[in-house]
């Protein structure tokens, strides 16, 4: 029960000048991104897996916390400034505070959503320091069938949220799990899959799938279907900053959002959209101005914007904890964590006490660090539109390339890149979601190791799967997720 | 019946081609190593009749007239005919690394793919973006391979 102590000595490591450095490093790169159309978070981490050859892991994860918050903070002002929101989370945020830009109110809404951003942010990851202990403890009591159980869950909830029709959800998730397979199987030594090709014998590496899907993919659906009207830049007017009744109406929502957002991100599945709704939904009931609501409200930037940084603190609980990614940002972290040899899990934090609450206090850090950041540079970063879309389109096909060419050196998977970006081109234009492949194809190994160990105690019998009661909660929630989206439309209906 | 006719049939198609292909692959894996059923292939056989009971459905789905809606992204009209010469060449982009970069390295590499996608998304400045793209190669070579990244020769053909 030494938290605090252990949370101390977090801040000991996060606040050398070298670790200090790399936090400012993934922060501005961060924002950069959550500017920047084409690229989001989870691409931007694995461009910066090659890094992880050199740079140690502590270093490596305080860069991605900053990248992971930075592009909150930049997809914010996006949403406010041009009314395009570059991810699901900040969908809401576009809703109010884009009209209270055009209503010369910009100042106050990009204050708004980075003060509301740096509370939730502040206190979910508060949360995070005394819940994940807690969760990590819990977790050794977890047998493998009650494992398979959760990852079952994650693959069902991510399948049935990430995406507009169940079935292409799962369709993703599957052609995850089939990746996921392919390659020498862990538990007998044989190849799976490989059909005799030599290069597939280490298995098909999340890196180049997720660089291939989300950048090459993207590049090829944008490249298809090009418009480019220069973005309508609001420029902020006036030095109107928060006023005394903007402030009072916005601490509530703060809290509330961060109320909302933390435990949805723990949720397998949870993710930062319905979060963000739920609280934007809620701030409409509540508000004492319900006809400002779709002309510029402050409490619907206020909100959604705590509710979306506390669930991204949020997903990292079951992360740290259990091993289990919930969205595809989690993935390639855990992919990051895979590369240096360490498994995000129950035992993270006794083996690497070090990495863990360093990885928490620069969590704390980074938040004052995007602050800082955010306000008074606001100017500057939006600034950053106005590189040329075919260069800037251009740039992020090299970084593609290099990335998948300095992790693997390998022509094969060079080519697999191509193949891989079609692919992503065609999930694109049918709408199938990208995140649950990502999410089945980092995760199989853990779902088939513990059914089969799980069947193998049982002497394969397919009850075993049933007998705890974690298992059972955990399957018929499942069960449940799969009629979310009817619940899910209603809401919808009603914002 | 035109509707029908119109949808994207080969997805559903596509999907169960993948679940056969797993499905092949698991009555391949040897039983040698089972112990009551559970063997390295369980799991594979499993996923290929997923993936093809998922492709019937999303026939269904199809015949029944269901509606693809493509994915929002900036910069694109989700609703826009597909710009085919825009696509190719960004798709040859995405090719030509898997080609060059053992003969050409990876700086003329990245020249040749930036200046075609720059290219597909509608630039027509040639001699800009080649410079560009060997720029950003060139420095990211260095940059990169100060990192500690293996990215190959300079310029393998000139045996740098």
């Amino acid at each position: 029960m030494d938290t605090f102590a252990l949370l101390l000595h977090g801040f000991d490591v996060a606040l050398t000048p070298v670790n200090l450095m790399w936090a400012l490093v993934g922060s501005v790169l961060g924002t950069a991104i959550g500017i920047l159309p084409g690229i989001g978070p989870a691409l931007t981490i694995a461009l910066l897996l090659p890094v992880t050859v050199s740079v140690g892991p502590v270093s490596a994860f305080i860069m991605f916390a900053g990248v992971l918050y930075g592009a909150m903070y930049g997809g914010s002002t996006t949403s406010i400034l041009i009314n395009t929101p570059g991810e699901a989370g900040s969908m809401m945020t576009a809703l109010e505070g884009n009209k209270m830009a055009r209503a010369g109110r910009g100042a106050a809404a990009l204050a708004t959503a980075a003060i509301g951003s740096f509370v939730a942010g502040t206190i979910a990851t508060l949360l995070l320091t005394f819940a994940a202990p807690v969760v990590a403890e819990l977790a050794f009591l977890l047998k493998p069938a009650d494992y398979f159980a959760l990852t079952v869950l994650a693959f069902t909830s991510v399948a049935v949220v990430m995406g507009a029709s169940r079935v292409r959800g799962f369709v993703s998730l599957f052609i995850g799990l089939a990746l996921g397979l392919v390659g020498i199987d862990a538990m007998t030594g044989q190849p799976r899959m490989t059909f005799g090709i030599a290069a597939l014998l280490d298995g098909v590496e999340l890196t180049v799938v997720l660089v291939s899907l989300f950048a090459v993919g993207e590049i090829l659906y944008v490249a298809s279907r090009y418009t480019y009207g220069q973005d309508e830049i609001i420029p902020i007017k006036g030095k109107a900053f928060m006023t005394r009744d903007d402030w009072r109406r916005s601490w509530k929502p703060w809290l509330r959002g961060t109320a909302i957002g933390f435990p949805i991100g723990t949720i397998p599945g949870g993710g930062s959209e319905i979060p963000t709704m739920l609280s934007y939904t809620l701030e409409k009931k509540l508000a004492r101005h319900k006809d400002e609501f779709g002309k510029g409200a402050i409490e619907g930037v206020a909100g959604p914007e705590a509710a979306n940084n506390a669930s991204a603190a949020g997903i990292l609980v079951p992360l740290l904890t259990l091993g289990l990614p919930t969205s595809a940002t989690a993935a390639i972290l855990l992919a990051a964590f895979q590369n240096y040899g360490l498994q995000p899990g129950p035992f993270l934090f006794t083996s690497n006490p070090e990495l863990v609450w360093g990885l928490i206090a620069s969590l704390y850090i980074g938040n004052a660090m995007l602050l800082v950041l955010n306000l008074p540079l606001v100017g500057m970063w939006v600034r950053l539109l106005q590189i040329p879309r075919p260069q800037l389109y251009a740039g992020i096909l090299v970084f593609a390339m290099i990335g998948i060419w300095g992790v693997s050196g390998s022509v094969f998977e060079l080519g697999l890149m191509a193949a891989l970006g079609m692919v992503g081109y065609a999930m694109r234009v049918y709408g199938f979601p990208i995140p649950p492949l990502l999410i089945g194809l980092i995760l199989v190994p853990l779902a088939e190791t513990q059914l089969r160990t799980a069947l193998a105690a049982g002497q394969g019998r397919l009850s075993v799967l049933f007998d705890t009661p974690i298992s059972v909660t955990f399957l018929s929630l499942a069960f449940l997720f799969l009629f979310l989206p009817v619940v899910l439309k209603r809401l919808k209906g009603g914002a | 019946m035109t509707l029908l006719r119109k949808g994207p049939w080969w997805l559903g198609l596509a999907v169960i081609l993948m679940g056969a292909v797993c499905f092949y692959a698991s009555t391949e894996l040897a039983a040698t190593a089972q112990y009551a059923a559970i063997g390295p292939g369980m799991f594979v056989a499993g996923v290929g009749l997923g993936l093809v009971g998922l492709g019937v459905l999303l026939l269904i789905q199809i015949a029944r007239g269901e509606v693809f809606e493509p994915e929002e992204a900036e910069n694109a009209a989700p609703g826009q005919p597909m710009d085919k010469r825009a696509f190719f060449t960004a798709l040859l982009a995405a090719i030509v690394p898997a080609l060059t970069i053992e003969t050409l390295g990876l700086p003329l590499t990245a020249m040749l793919s930036f200046m075609l996608v720059a290219r597909a998304f509608g630039s027509k400045r040639l001699v800009p973006d080649l410079a560009a793209g060997l720029v950003l190669g060139v420095a990211s070579w260095f940059l990169f391979g100060k990192l500690g990244l293996q990215l190959g020769g300079f310029f393998p053909l000139a045996g740098m």
